[in-house]
């Protein structure tokens, strides 16, 4: 009973002694902010990571094929067995993007992925970050009328009819002034590019204004397209082909799209700070545009081949790696330019076969299953979960956790040792009090037990107050980080930087739970020397002390 | 035996005061409760050993005044302390009540103050966190448990006001040590070594740090408390004209009995 009442006496007249604890609290607090914002960037950089990474991923390496792939699937689905849900064939090849804007040519290099419409989806988190609600649930690689999101601003079908119509009118402008009679339809592009040279190709473009009746467009019919003209160069490769192609099949692009290509939203788009320091997204291309493709064919001899694609939607997946590389397209079209189907038995060769298992199931163990059927030396496959792919950064961010925990709980150690030098002051304090308590007959665990009670309370309060704290800031980071950015006008965190809009978090209540452990811990084993120092006391020493 | 000692015994056999079942029974003509043979005692500064107590024999008797006199640097509270199972001697023993105490176990060496012992120090020793209530409350709250002191309580609080109020004390019991005068602590003292109802109190030096008027009372408070409930008190002072109240003078001079 004493030792709870003097216990409690102490705390209530010795208010210094929660000065060595507030080091606590801070520590505490700062455990918790450090710990949750880590794991929230973790937690969400694994989404992000894992993404359009399926569980395990068989692999030819570089460029390298894998030939019969649905014979590897049928042993993949009987050595995975029930842990499989799903699978899916990728190729994936490097390739360069050429589009125009603001009327030059712009080149960049991607990673062009073929995917399955139907099956990638099931294995990977591919449809989520598709910025068209419709692709949402299925992919079609086909231009969609609406459903954009907001932030691309005019795009879609409406965007190119709009493109073509404005074309055409520029067109018609250039035309005129160029003297070309005014009955003489407008120029196929190609045609037009080629004008210059060739201003007596007038009859060529006689064909496209007619599937601009059929676009239905209203204002595009120019004057004399009734009346095609007949009188072909006879230097004009194409006027065989011309007279056999109805213009219902001439390619119009008002009304037609090349190859259906989605791109990594970072690609086709830029972020820049506008004079008031908004952040403004510039999108060089966007749905609806055409852009040019070139890649290498598949075999031995690989040769450089070019494919025009209309853009149907956008990848985000905010993290910023994937956005700025990955463009994909339908599996059987790239294969199909990359020659990659044999065409006596039909059947296709892929990059990689990817593995989708079910929740729970051991990600590492149905790798290693794999890599002993497929061992490394009999067949050239990497082999690896989607963890393995990206295991340097991971790891390195898992190491980074591990050492902020190591120098943020050092700070709790080193309030241990001011709570310690604060104790042993109160022990050294209250000398005679246990003096007369040992006279009074106090054993000397029980005089032991006000110090470690007295101890443990101020480490529990520490500790309680630094959880509640760091719970608030964890709360109102988002707000903290603004409140600091408007004090100093510094940008804390730069959404740009981390394609994050606001600062993740994730509260682990394991995580908290140990570190209140561990700060309680300290406190209770700073106060053990003091408290047994107290209990080891002579009375009669004691006592005479004054 | 001192004379004196023998009619004391033989007033609280008449008067019949006698009530507490676990004492010595009266039968015994010299109810001895306390008593050392041969007690040696030094204390060691550095690796010079300071003798202190040189082979002190005592006896002491129930319900009698033993006061213990000498200079300072005579051993008498050192004796004391020895008594009061504080400190353990060289050599030596030391009896209470028919049992050797100096070697018993910490625990019931512990159990012997808090129950059989009321203490009281020159400088009073009291905590300064706690009230004048909670201060004489204190040896209960060391004897019981948590739970068994919650359930007496209310009667060990009435004891202890009771005793506030013999030592004329009721009008302080919620001041802190700090707000009280010398002589009102050394009685708060008191109070706190009478509440287990102890067998012998042991005092050093009470009115050693009282003004005359103080130590006058606090002195009066004790006999009349010697009388009344016939308590064995052995006292250390080096006042003669406090010594002349005895029934009983140990004298020491140099670690000895003179």
């Amino acid at each position: 009973m004493y030792k709870l009442l003097l216990s409690w006496r102490y705390l209530k007249t010795r208010f210094i002694a929660l000065a060595s604890i507030v080091s606590v609290t801070l520590g505490v607090a700062t455990l918790i902010v450090v710990n949750s914002v880590m794991s929230g960037f973790i937690g969400e950089m694994q989404d992000r990571l894992h993404g359009i990474l399926s569980d395990v991923e068989i692999a030819s390496p570089g460029l390298g094929e894998i030939s019969w792939p649905e014979l590897h699937v049928r042993e993949i689905e009987r050595i995975v067995g029930d842990d499989l849900q799903a699978v899916t064939y990728v190729v994936r090849v490097p390739a360069l993007m050429n589009f125009e804007f603001r009327g030059r040519q712009w080149t960049q290099q991607i990673m062009l992925m073929g995917i399955d419409e139907k099956t990638f989806g099931q294995v990977t988190d591919f449809n989520p970050y598709l910025l068209n609600s419709n692709n949402r649930n299925a992919i079609d690689f086909q231009l969609n009328e609406s459903g954009y999101d907001e932030r691309i601003g005019e795009c879609g079908w409406e965007y190119r009819r709009q493109k073509e119509e404005n074309r055409q009118r520029i067109e018609e402008m250039i035309g005129g002034s160029m003297n070309v009679p005014t009955t003489e339809p407008v120029p196929d592009e190609q045609v037009a590019q080629a004008a210059p040279g060739t201003v007596t190709f007038a009859p060529l473009p006689s064909i496209a204004p007619t599937h601009q009746q059929d676009g239905e467009l209203p204002q595009a019919s120019p004057p004399g397209q009734q009346d095609p003209p007949v009188e072909l160069s006879a230097f004009d490769p194409h006027a065989d082909l011309r007279q056999h192609v109805s213009p219902e099949e001439m390619f119009n692009p008002a009304r037609d799209q090349h190859t259906g290509i989605v791109l990594g939203m970072a690609i086709a788009s830029r972020q820049f700070m506008d004079q008031e320091g908004e952040r403004q997204e510039l999108f060089m291309v966007r749905p609806g545009d055409d852009i040019q493709i070139t890649l290498p064919t598949s075999g031995p001899t690989p040769s450089p081949i070019t494919e025009n694609c209309t853009i149907v939607d956008f990848y985000s997946s905010n993290m910023h790696e994937y956005d700025s590389t990955f463009a994909f397209m339908s599996l059987r079209k790239l294969q199909e330019i990359r020659r990659m189907i044999d065409p006596v038995t039909g059947s296709s060769t892929v990059s990689s076969i990817q593995v989708k298992l079910k929740d729970g199931a051991d990600l590492d163990a149905v790798r290693d299953k794999l890599i002993a059927f497929f061992p490394p030396d009999q067949y050239p496959y990497v082999i690896q979960t989607w963890q393995d792919t990206q295991r340097p950064l991971l790891s390195a961010v898992n190491m980074e956790v591990t050492i902020l925990n190591i120098l943020l709980f050092l700070i709790i150690a080193v309030a241990g040792f001011g709570i310690l030098a604060t104790f042993f002051m109160i022990v050294v304090e209250k000398t005679k009090d246990i003096g007369i308590l040992k006279a009074l007959g106090a054993p000397s665990h029980g005089v032991m037990s006000i110090f470690l009670s007295y101890g443990v309370s101020l480490g529990t309060v520490g500790t309680g107050v630094g959880i509640v704290l760091g719970l608030v800031i964890v709360y109102f980071i988002n707000d903290i980080a603004a409140a600091i950015q408007w004090a100093t006008g510094r940008e804390i965190f730069d959404p740009t930087i981390y394609y994050f809009s606001q600062i993740p978090t994730a509260v682990n209540p394991m995580t908290v739970f140990l570190v209140a452990l561990g700060a309680v811990a300290i406190a209770v084993l700073a106060s053990v020397l003091p408290a047994l120092r107290a209990a080891r006391l002579h009375p009669v020493e004691a006592l005479r002390y004054e | 035996m001192s004379e004196a000692a023998q009619t004391r015994l033989r007033q609280t056999n008449k008067t019949g005061r006698r009530n507490k079942g676990s004492r010595a029974p009266l039968s015994v003509n010299f109810p001895k409760i306390l008593s050392v043979s041969n007690l040696h005692k030094s204390y060691y500064k550095g690796r010079m050993e300071v003798p202190v107590l040189k082979g002190i024999d005592a006896q002491l008797f129930e319900g009698e005044f033993t006061a213990i006199v000498g200079q300072s640097g005579s051993g008498k509270s050192t004796l004391l302390h020895l008594l009061g199972t504080l400190d353990a001697p060289d050599q030596g023993e030391i009896w209470f009540q028919d049992r050797r105490v100096d070697n018993l176990p910490a625990r019931q060496q512990e159990r012997i103050r808090n129950r059989d012992f009321g203490m009281i120090f020159q400088f009073y020793h009291l905590l300064p966190e706690l009230t004048t209530v909670e201060n004489v409350l204190v040896p209960r709250m060391v004897q019981d448990n948590f739970f068994q002191y919650m359930r007496n309580k209310k009667k060990y609080l009435d004891r202890a006001k009771e005793l506030l109020d013999t030592v004329g004390l009721s009008h302080r019991l919620n001041h802190r040590p700090n707000q009280l005068s010398g002589g009102e602590m050394q009685r708060t003292a008191i109070a706190r070594a009478l509440i287990s109802e102890p067998t012998v109190l042991l005092a050093d030096e009470p009115t050693g740090n009282l003004d005359g008027d103080s130590g006058g009372e606090v002195m009066e408070t004790l006999l009349n408390l010697q009388r009344t409930e016939s308590l064995t008190i052995v006292m250390v002072t080096h006042d003669n004209a406090i010594a002349e109240k005895a029934d009983r003078i140990i004298r020491l001079v140099d670690g000895k009995v003179e």
